[in-house]
C-alpha cells in the first residue's frame, strides 16, 4: 500500500498521517467523476441531445463541479474522524478552519479534473491513463506523512496547500509564516477559479470535436 | 412569416488525423482546399406551422445541417434564424423553445422511462407536479405507458425512439428538428411515429426533419429541400416532386435477340435508348403508349422477349436528373 511505502523507516508525527491520508482521499476522490462525464456522455450518444436543451456548458461543466465536490468532501471527512478520534486530538482542532479547508480544496480539486476531460474522445479509459498519468504525479510530489518544508516541489502541488491548511487545523503552525492561512486558502482558490475559467475555455473548444459524422 | 431563415450556411471539417502531418508546411491556401465542406452555402426558410423535410442521400449535409439548427455545431459561415432569434447568438432562448431528436442519440439506459421524461423536465424547470403529469401524458401517447417503470436499456430500438420523441416534446416546444425519425424502425413504430408527427404539426408545431426516404418526404413534409454534397438542388412541394418523377418514365426490355437501337428510337414515345449490359434502358414520354408502340414493333420484327419491366425511378434518378439539368 502507498500508506506503508510512505510509513516504512520513518516515524510520522500523528497529524501527517491525518494530513496526508485526507489530502490523498480528497484530491483522488474529487477528481475521478470530472474527467469521465463528457466521454461518457459522448459514447451513450446522450450529450447532443443535452446541449440542445437550454443549458450552457458551463452549467453542464459546473454541475459536473458540484457532484466531484460533494463526494471529495464526504469521502474526506472520514480519514478526519477516524484520525482524530484514534490518536485522541479532539482538544487541538480546529473545525471551523478544516471545514473551510475541506471546501475551497474540494472545489479546487473538482474544477482542476474538468481539464482531465479536454480531450474530445469517447472512451473514458483513455481520460483514464490521462488522469493517472497526471494525478499520481502530483501526488508523489506532496509533502504527504511528512513536514512541508522537507519536500522539494512540494510549492508546485496543490495538495500542499489544503495539508498544511489541515496541520493548521490539528494545531500546528503552518509552513508559510504568521499569514500562512490565508496564503493557503488563496492559493486553492485561485487554483479553482483558475482551472474552471480555463477548462471553461477549453472545453468550449472541444465539444464541436465530439461529434463526428 | 417564417419560422427558420437561414442564410449562406457553410460548414467546414477539418480532415481526421491521417493527412495532418504533410499538411504543417504548406500555405494557409492549400489548407483550405484540404477542408471537407459538408454544407455548402446554402440558404432556406421553413414557414411557421409546416412540416419542411431535408431529403438527400447519406453524407450530403443532412445531419449537419440540423446540427448547425439546434446549436450544436458552430457553423463556418452564415446566420441562422429561429423564431427571430439568431441561434448563435441567443442559444439558450432559442432552446427554451425546440425539441430536438438527433440522429442515433440514446435516451439514458440506466434510468427509466419515467425518469428520463422527469430529468428533461427538471432541465426546463417544469414544477415536479406538472413534469409528471406531461410525462405520463406522452407516454401514454406513445404507446409506452406501460414499461413506463422498466429501465430504458430493456426497451426495442423504437421504443427507445418514441421515448426521444417524448423527451422532445416535453417542453411543449414550438419547434422540433427530427435527424431520420423512423430510418431502421419497424412498421408499428414507423406508423406511430409518422401519426404523431402529423397531430403535432397539426397543433400549430413547426417540424423540421430530414430523411433520405423520399417516401416519408411524400407522406409528411409540406415542402422539401433535396440536398446533394452539401447544396439545395431543388427546393418544392412532394406535388411538384413527384411531378418531376413521373417526368423520368422507362421501361427495362430483356430481348434474345439483338435490336437495332436507331429504329426503335424513332418511334414516337421514345426519348432515349441506353443499352445496359444484358437489356436495353427505354424512356419514355408515356408508360402506357410506349409498352404498345415497344411491343407492336418487337412483334412485327419478329424479336422474342424474355423479360420487361416498367421502371420506378428512385430517388437517385431524381437527383441525377436535377444535378444534369441543373436544378
Ligand atoms: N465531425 C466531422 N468531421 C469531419 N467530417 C464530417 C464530420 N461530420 C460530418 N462530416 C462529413 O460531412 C459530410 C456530411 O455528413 P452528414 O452527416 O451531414 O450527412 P448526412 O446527410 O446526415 O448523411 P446520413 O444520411 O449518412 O446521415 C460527410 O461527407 C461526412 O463525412
Ligand atoms: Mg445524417
Amino acid at each position: 500500500m502507498l500508506f506503508l511505502a510512505f510509513t516504512v523507516g520513518r516515524t510520522i508525527l500523528p497529524i501527517y498521517i491525518i494530513s496526508g491520508l485526507m489530502a490523498m482521499v480528497l484530491f483522488l476522490t474529487s477528481t475521478s467523476i470530472g474527467p469521465v462525464v463528457f466521454p461518457w456522455e459522448t459514447r451513450q450518444k446522450t450529450l447532443e441531445r443535452l446541449i440542445s436543451c437550454p443549458i450552457s456548458i458551463k452549467t453542464i461543466l459546473l454541475g459536473n463541479v458540484w457532484s466531484s465536490f460533494f463526494f471529495g468532501c464526504i469521502f474526506s471527512t472520514i480519514p478526519m474522524v477516524l484520525g482524530v478520534f484514534i490518536f485522541g486530538l479532539w482538544s487541538y482542532i480546529n473545525i471551523l478552519i478544516i471545514i473551510i479547508g475541506i471546501i475551497i480544496a474540494a472545489f479546487a480539486y473538482s474544477s482542476f479534473s474538468l481539464i482531465l476531460s479536454v480531450p474530445p474522445t469517447d472512451t473514458p479509459a483513455s481520460t483514464m491513463i490521462l488522469t493517472i498519468l497526471i494525478k499520481f504525479p502530483i501526488v508523489f510530489m506532496s509533502p504527504l506523512f511528512m513536514p512541508i518544508s522537507s519536500a522539494p516541489l512540494a510549492l508546485i502541488s496543490p495538495l500542499t496547500y489544503f495539508i498544511d491548511v489541515i496541520n493548521i487545523g490539528l494545531g500546528e503552525v503552518s509552513a508559510f509564516g504568521t499569514w500562512g492561512l490565508l496564503i493557503d486558502f488563496s492559493i486553492l482558490l485561485i487554483f479553482g477559479f483558475g482551472f474552471l475559467f480555463i477548462s471553461f475555455t477549453l472545453h468550449q473548444k472541444t465539444l464541436q470535436k465530439r461529434f463526428r459524422g | 412569416m417564417n419560422a427558420i431563415i437561414a442564410k449562406d450556411l457553410s460548414k467546414f471539417f477539418k480532415p481526421s488525423k491521417g493527412k495532418k502531418k504533410e499538411k504543417k508546411s504548406k500555405q494557409i491556401l492549400e489548407k483550405e482546399n484540404n477542408l471537407i465542406c459538408a454544407v455548402d452555402n446554402i440558404s432556406f426558410n421553413v414557414k411557421y406551422g409546416e412540416i419542411f423535410g431535408f431529403l438527400g442521400p447519406n453524407g450530403a449535409g443532412k445531419t449537419t445541417t440540423i446540427r448547425m439548427l439546434t446549436g450544436v455545431l458552430k457553423p463556418s459561415n452564415g446566420s441562422i434564424t429561429i423564431f427571430g432569434e439568431n441561434v448563435w447568438k441567443h442559444p439558450i432562448r432559442v432552446k427554451q423553445i425546440m425539441g430536438n431528436v438527433p440522429e442515433m442519440a440514446n435516451v439514458y439506459l440506466d434510468l427509466t422511462g419515467i425518469q428520463n421524461l422527469n430529468f428533461i423536465g427538471e432541465i426546463y424547470g417544469i414544477p415536479k407536479k406538472e413534469r409528471n403529469d406531461l410525462a405520463e401524458n406522452l407516454l401514454k401517447k406513445f404507446e409506452l405507458f406501460d414499461r413506463r417503470y422498466s429501465k430504458a436499456k430493456k426497451y426495442s430500438k423504437g421504443m427507445k425512439q418514441r421515448l426521444l420523441l417524448c423527451m422532445a416534446l416535453m417542453s411543449s416546444p414550438k419547434i422540433l428538428f427530427l435527424d431520420e425519425p423512423t430510418s431502421g424502425l419497424d412498421v408499428q413504430s414507423a406508423r406511430i411515429i409518422k401519426q404523431l408527427i402529423r397531430e403535432y404539426n397539426k397543433t400549430g408545431m413547426t417540424i423540421f426533419m430530414t430523411t433520405h426516404d423520399m417516401d416519408v418526404a411524400n407522406e409528411l413534409c409540406n415542402r422539401i429541400a433535396i440536398i446533394n454534397k452539401g447544396k439545395i438542388i431543388g427546393l418544392d412541394s412532394p406535388e411538384n416532386l413527384r411531378n418531376l418523377k413521373q417526368e423520368y418514365q422507362a421501361i427495362d426490355l430483356y430481348l434474345i435477340n439483338d435490336l437495332n437501337q436507331k429504329e426503335i428510337e424513332n418511334l414516337s414515345t421514345i426519348k432515349e435508348v441506353r443499352k445496359i449490359q444484358d437489356h436495353y434502358h427505354i424512356i419514355v414520354h408515356d408508360i402506357n403508349n410506349g409498352i404498345f408502340e415497344i411491343i407492336e414493333y418487337l412483334k412485327s420484327n419478329h424479336i422474342k422477349i424474355k423479360k420487361i419491366n416498367t421502371y420506378e425511378p428512385h430517388l437517385e434518378d431524381v437527383f441525377v436528373k436535377m444535378v444534369n439539368g441543373g436544378g
